[in-house]
C-alpha cells in the first residue's frame, strides 16, 4: 500500500514536471539563445561592422539607421528584433516598409549586418528583392 | 586587418546559422609564397566560389571605406563577408 502511494506520488511529480517544462523552456529560451555560440559570433561581426554611435543607436533605440547611398533624404531604419519591417524614411516621414529576409536562418545580429551591407553596397538589388508596403502620412515624432 | 607586430590578415566571413564561419590568411606570408598561407587563400577562394554559386552576395570591407559589392575573390581585401541569398518576405 505504502509502495503504491510512493509510485503514484512520483508519477504525479513526473506529470507536473513534463507539463511545466515547455513553459520553463519558453521563459529561458531567449536567455539561452543570447548566449549561444552562433549568437556570440554574430554579435562579434555586428560589433566589427558598426561605429560606436551606431551600436548605441541599436542598443537604445532598438533600430539601426542606414543612410541611402543614392538619396541624401532617405534613411533605412533596420529593427533589432527579428521579423520587423525595415522602414524607409524620406524627409522625416515613413514612406514605405520593406520585408526582405535571407533564405537561410541566421542569428539576429547577422540579419542586421546583412541589411546594412545590402543597403550600403547593393541598394538597387535590395529594393528590387524586397516586398514593399506603402505607408500613408506617418510623420515621425521629432525625437524618434 | 593589421595586428600588433605589423601582421596583416585577410579574412573571409561566411554568414550561416552557426554565426559566421571564418577563414583567415596572413597577407605578408601570401606575398612571400608561404605554402600554409597560400593553402588558406585557396580554401577561402573555394568557399567563396561555392557560396556564390548558391546565390550568396559578397562584400569587401576595408577599414575607413564604405562596403563594396564584389564579384570575384580578392586576396588583398581586409575582409570579405558573404551573405546568403535574400528573398522578399
Amino acid at each position: 500500500m505504502i509502495g503504491s502511494t510512493q509510485v503514484l506520488t512520483t508519477l504525479g511529480w513526473l506529470v507536473i514536471a513534463v507539463a511545466i517544462s515547455p513553459v520553463v523552456w519558453l521563459i529561458l529560451q531567449p536567455y539561452l539563445r543570447g548566449w549561444s555560440r552562433a549568437e556570440r559570433r554574430a554579435a562579434n561581426l555586428l560589433r566589427d561592422m558598426l561605429t560606436p554611435e551606431q551600436s548605441r543607436q541599436l542598443l537604445w533605440h532598438g533600430y539601426l539607421e542606414v543612410p541611402s547611398p543614392s538619396s541624401a533624404d532617405r534613411v533605412y531604419r533596420v529593427p533589432r528584433a527579428r521579423g520587423g519591417f525595415v522602414q524607409v524614411i524620406e524627409n522625416g516621414k515613413a514612406v514605405m516598409r520593406l520585408c526582405i529576409q535571407p533564405v537561410e536562418r541566421l542569428p539576429d545580429a547577422d540579419v542586421i549586418v546583412l541589411h546594412k551591407l545590402m543597403i550600403e553596397a547593393n541598394e538597387e538589388h535590395y529594393l528590387q528583392k524586397a516586398n514593399k508596403y506603402l505607408c500613408v502620412d506617418q510623420t515621425l515624432p521629432p525625437d524618434s | 586587418m593589421t595586428y600588433e607586430g605589423g601582421t596583416t590578415v585577410g579574412m573571409l566571413r561566411v554568414m550561416s546559422r552557426r554565426g559566421d564561419d571564418r577563414v583567415t590568411w596572413d597577407q605578408q606570408k601570401v606575398s612571400a609564397n608561404d605554402s600554409e598561407a597560400l593553402a588558406a587563400v585557396r580554401e577561402a577562394e573555394r568557399i567563396f566560389a561555392q557560396e556564390r554559386a548558391k546565390g550568396a552576395t559578397a562584400f569587401r570591407i576595408d577599414q575607413g571605406k564604405p562596403a563594396e559589392r564584389i564579384e570575384h575573390f580578392d586576396r588583398t581585401a581586409e575582409q570579405i563577408v558573404l551573405v546568403p541569398r535574400v528573398v522578399g518576405g
